[in-house]
């Protein structure tokens, strides 16, 4: 059994293989070895968010994890589909907030598959959004001046869909 | 903490993404928004192309990630431009516009309806400055020779992102015609491009590629995809249609291109490729089969593979003819011609072979066996052939998988069939000789000893060797076909293999060459297989043995003829069979003596060898068998040979030895008249000699047969370990076999010696004159014992010859002192006594054991204490113990003096003077 200490000093014990669904968990255990008394502090993520993670582990446990060098290749090897399992489609639906912060966590944590997951559910949210509302997804300022937005309005204007 | 530094976007900022005066200067931050740039890059990865606008507009930052290179560079390479082909289309496709553009704007002024199947491409052909700065191209249509310089600069050194540009423009106006029905689609995509096939065929493989799940270029590009599938479908029913008509007028050009743009056009995923599996099917060798797989088979149940030999060629015929063609035409990747040649060994050829199988097995299942090797090395030819037919293009191992995967179903019966059939087989041949010994028993007096009347032992032995060297060299015919035989000796189908192979094993037959000077040829007992072609081939073997056999045979002839002189001494036999029931005991027992070097045979053992060599020449056709099934093969060869060793081992000399053995131990010295050789032990020492031979030659066949298959230094294989327990118990039935036998022979001499010794052989009457040489008794007894030693000579190590001496010399010493306590001796036999004992001496220095050597010496010395007259001299002798080298105390000879006839004289004064006492004067009872 493992024990991980969120940001929010709140500890989790969960299985091994559970834990490993994460790289950076899995490397740091190989490292330590099997000494694994201590809690694994994990400063970039709260209680919450692991809880919920925890959940997406526990749920794919078992399954092969994605090749160590999948960096290199990784639009070659992963998977390309926009496609979302159901479990997966059902997890996945919680606010906004929840959600980046899951994908975050996915980030920091390794775990490649929750963080496609995450990122396919953004770029779903922003099909078919306009500028204003994409904006206010990401909470990203607008920093052009009108003449640069109808200029780069100008420049992609190739790939709409018309 | 480390390995998330690489979260930083640092791709991001090498990317030219500064081309735009606009980000000059800009940094994208780390973070953009709530997510840092590389998640962003991520998302981006799955937004379809139609969204990008709007994400771009965001803000610098997000403007400059929607440009990097990373997300453009997955996009460009789906398109897998890597191919000319596709390439190529762009070029065209370019090249229409540009021309469409010219034609309608010099169209435009006089009508505007220019042609209506150009309308949808017409709402693309926008005025060039409408389509961004960044299609150059088409700000000046009118210079084609400029633009294409443009174009090909913007080719080399232009970004992924630029590149993926022009593809979508390019293709993009091609997806607004896949709403409409399949045949619209296909009329539209071919105007848009140059009229060629292939040129066709690859834009519709390019807007396959395009429309996908990785670029997402137009929102509705699943509905799209369908709708290109099945215009691609039709597409290519129009192709097989049009492949079908090139092929039936035999255009090889039209042909090929139609299979090229099939294959462009099929996606590589859905099952087979329809044009090249529609081909395949439709050759011929798939339907007009003339052929009978039964022909295989002669009336008499044997095979003659004949007709499949013409099968084969008609089959080969069909792969190298269609092949080539398959290769000629079909594009390299599609791999027809394995698929085809897939198709004709498991729909032909597969069929084929399971026919003759089928019938195989009903007919028996050796014939099952060797058609099953057989058919296979037909089918095998298939490799070459379409090795050939497919030139560089074809790898040897895929060919020769073909044949593998064909042939894999019946592999698993083969092997449990080889291993089944072979037991009993084994069997078969060991109660066969078992058979026939016990009938031999009954009607023979042919035995003859043939290693032991030879000269030379071992040259024979050699010679043996030699020759079935050479028959283990000798190709077993694995298909087997109707043959003329030379001179006459004709052998049908099935049988030619065993019939060569047997006949050449019958001439090392020893027995072949002992019984050319008797009876041995024509007598029943010659195994009817060997004797069948005997006469046609005789010259095979006898090249290398000729001369020894000429000589040897003299010798034997001669032998033969004091045998028979011996025999006679039983009904002649012929006689036999009438009177065997009433033969009275001692003849019979003669008889059975003379059976015992039958109990063991080459014959046998060369069957043994001959039949688990044919298996294992049929199994290593199979050896080259990949993976599983080559595993198997493995082990069964293994086990043949195993089982040949047990067969050998445990079915043939060992129960041939411990009845050798058995007969010894009963055998009972005075029963028969016979005295110069005990029948039992030479036929045993006979059977040693076999023995050996066998070993040596199962050592040949494991040298030169097994030893490929397996790694002869591993102690651990179960074959080196079998082989070795074979040769242990062959040793221990030696072994065993001496044992009882040095029993038989010293109760054989100890029987001469009391036979032949008369009552007063030492006690001679006194005016009897002294001849002073050895007892008749003791002659006998040497001459018996010379024998059988000479006869172990190079049967035998060294080691085991030199204790079977040494033990001789003992039981001989024990039987003399033994004898000599029984006899009375007078002053002049005393003389005989020594006479005897020096003769015996002699013997056994020849013998060169230096041990018993010793113990003759001294026993030689007892001697004189039979001449010594004076009783106080006597005394003296007996008393000094070094005389006798410690091998005798003055007690044990004090015993042997007693012997002596004038004993009750003199046996005062010798106890007087040894002991220092006399019985009569110092004993107060007395």
């Amino acid at each position: 059994m493992i024990v991980l200490k969120t940001s929010d000093n709140e500890t989790f014990t969960v299985e091994r293989d559970v834990a490993e669904r994460s790289v950076l968990i899995k490397n740091m255990l190989d490292d330590i070895g099997e000494n694994s008394e201590q809690a694994i502090p994990l400063p970039n993520v709260n209680s919450s968010v692991l809880k919920k993670v925890l959940e997406y582990c526990e749920h794919h446990r078992g399954e092969p994890l994605p090749a160590a060098d999948a960096d290199t290749s990784q639009d070659d090897t992963r998977k390309r589909t926009t496609d979302i399992s159901e479990w997966d489609q059902k997890f996945i639906t919680v606010d906004q907030e929840m959600l980046f912060e899951i994908i975050l966590a996915a980030n920091y944590l390794d775990i490649k598959s929750l963080l496609d997951v995450g990122c396919k559910t953004v770029a779903n949210m922003i099909k078919g959004k306009t500028p204003e509302e994409i904006r206010k997804l990401f909470n990203i300022v607008n920093d052009f001046t009108p003449e640069e937005e109808a200029q780069i309005k100008k420049e992609n204007e190739w790939a709409e869909d018309r | 903490m480390d390995k998330f530094k690489t979260l930083e976007p640092l791709k991001l900022y090498s990317t030219p993404a500064s081309a735009s005066p606009i980000r000059k200067g800009t940094v994208a931050p780390q973070f953009v928004g709530k997510l840092p740039s590389d998640l962003h890059l991520l998302i981006l990865s799955y937004l379809p192309v139609p969204d990008f606008p709007a994400y771009a507009c965001c803000s610098h930052a997000t403007a400059a990630l929607a440009e990097s290179e990373r997300i453009w560079e997955t996009r460009w390479k789906s398109l897998k431009m890597d191919n000319k082909r596709l390439v190529s289309v762009l070029d065209d496709l370019e090249e229409h516009l540009r021309g469409r553009a010219a034609e309608s704007r010099a169209a435009a002024p006089p009508t505007i309806t220019v042609d209506d199947e150009f309308g949808d491409f017409a709402s693309v052909d926008v005025p060039p400055d409408e389509m961004g700065d960044f299609v150059g191209a088409f700000q000046n249509p009118t210079t084609p020779v400029t633009a294409s310089l443009w174009t090909n600069n913007l080719k080399s050194t232009s970004t992924f992102r630029a590149q993926y540009i022009r593809a979508h423009n390019l293709l993009k106006p091609l997806t607004k015609t896949l709403s409409s029905t399949p045949h619209i689609i296909l009329n539209d995509l071919a105007a848009a491009v140059t009229r060629s096939l292939r040129l066709e065929a690859s834009t519709l493989r390019l807007l396959f590629l395009f429309l996908s799940q990785t670029i997402q270029p137009v929102r509705k590009w699943r509905e799209y995809k369908a709708a290109l599938r099945s215009a691609m479908d039709r597409f290519d029913a129009n192709l097989l249609a049009a492949f079908d008509n090139a092929d039936g007028k035999g255009d090889e050009d039209s042909m090929r291109e139609a299979a090229e743009s099939s294959w462009l056009v099929w996606d590589g995923a859905s099952s087979d490729w329809e044009m090249g599996k529609v081909w395949a099917e439709k050759r011929g060798i798939f339907y007009d089969q003339p052929w009978d797989p039964l022909a295989n088979f002669t009336k008499d149940r044997h095979l003659a593979f004949d007709a499949m030999d013409d099968f084969m060629s008609i089959v080969l015929k069909a792969i190298s003819e269609h092949g080539s063609r398959a290769v000629r035409v079909f594009p390299a990747e599609a791999g027809v011609l394995i698929s085809f040649s897939e198709r004709v060994a498991s729909d032909v050829v597969g069929e084929y072979i399971s026919a003759v199988l089928t019938r195989a097995r009903e007919i028996s299942v050796d014939v099952f066996l060797k058609a099953t090797a057989a058919s296979f090395r037909e089918a095998w030819k298939m490799v070459d052939t379409i090795i050939t037919a497919g030139r560089e293009s074809t790898f040897r191992t895929q060919a020769e998988d073909v044949v593998f995967r064909m042939f894999e179903p019946n592999m698993d019966e083969y092997l449990d069939e080889e291993i089944e059939a072979i037991k009993p087989a084994f069997e078969v041949i060991c109660k066969g000789w078992d058979r026939q010994a016990s009938e031999r028993h009954n009607n023979s007096s042919d035995a003859s000893a043939r290693f032991l009347t030879s000269n030379n032992p071992s040259q024979v032995k050699r010679n043996v060797l030699a020759s079935f060297t050479n028959v283990l060299l000798l190709p077993v015919t694995i298909v087997p076909r109707t043959v003329g035989a030379v001179g006459g000796a004709l052998v049908s189908g099935g049988t030619a293999v065993g019939g060569a192979a047997a006949q050449g094993i019958a001439m090392l037959n020893p027995q072949r060459w002992g019984g050319a000077g008797g009876s041995g040829w024509g007598t029943p007992n010659v195994p009817e297989g060997y004797r069948k072609h005997g006469e046609g081939d005789e010259m095979m073997f006898e090249i290398g043995t000729d001369e020894d056999d000429e000589e040897e045979e003299k010798d034997k002839n001669e032998l033969w003829n004091e045998k028979e002189d011996q025999v006679d001494l039983a009904p002649p036999p012929s006689a036999v069979p009438l009177s065997a029931g009433t033969l009275h005991t001692a003849s019979t027992s003669l008889d059975q003596m003379d059976q015992m070097d039958t109990l063991l045979s080459l014959d046998v053992a060369l069957e043994l060898v001959h039949t688990s060599r044919e298996s294992l020449k049929r199994l290593e056709i199979f050896a080259a068998y990949p993976e599983r099934i080559g595993d198997r093969v493995r082990d069964t060869i293994e086990e043949v040979f195993i089982l040949m060793l047990q067969a050998l081992g445990d079915g043939h000399v060992k129960p041939g030895f411990s009845s050798a053995t058995a007969r010894m131990t009963s055998y009972k010295p005075a029963e028969h008249e016979e005295t110069t050789n005990v029948a039992p032990l030479l036929q045993f020492f006979e059977l040693v000699h076999i023995g050996d031979t066998i070993q040596s030659m199962v050592q040949v066949y494991f040298d030169k047969e097994m030893a490929p298959h397996i790694d002869k230094t591993d102690f651990l294989n179960s074959v080196v370990r079998e082989k070795k327990r074979f040769e242990n118990s062959l040793d221990d039935s030696v072994a065993g076999g001496l044992n009882a036998g040095t029993e038989v022979l010293m109760n054989q001499v100890e029987h001469i010696i009391l036979r032949f010794t008369a009552p007063r052989e030492y006690y001679p009457p006194e005016n009897a004159a002294l001849d002073l040489k050895p007892t008749k008794g003791c002659i006998e007894a040497i001459k018996c014992l010379e024998m059988h030693c000479k006869l172990m000579k190079g049967s035998t190590s060294k080691e085991v010859l030199e204790v079977f001496h040494q033990e001789v010399g003992i039981r001989l010493i024990a039987i003399l002192q033994k004898h000599i306590k029984r006899q009375i001796i007078s002053l002049s036999g005393g003389f005989q006594v020594i006479a005897d004992l020096n003769a015996y001496h002699t013997f056994i220095t020849s013998l060169k054991v230096p041990s018993i050597t010793a113990d003759f010496a001294h026993l030689k010395m007892l001697g004189h204490v039979y001449v010594v007259e004076d009783a106080k001299d006597l005394a003296q002798i007996v008393r000094d113990v070094t005389r006798y080298g410690g091998a005798y105390r003055p007690e044990d000879i004090y015993e042997f003096i007693q012997r002596r006839s004038d004993w009750k004289k003199i046996e005062k004064t010798v106890d007087k003077t040894m002991y220092n006492l006399s019985f009569k004067e110092d004993c107060i009872i007395c």
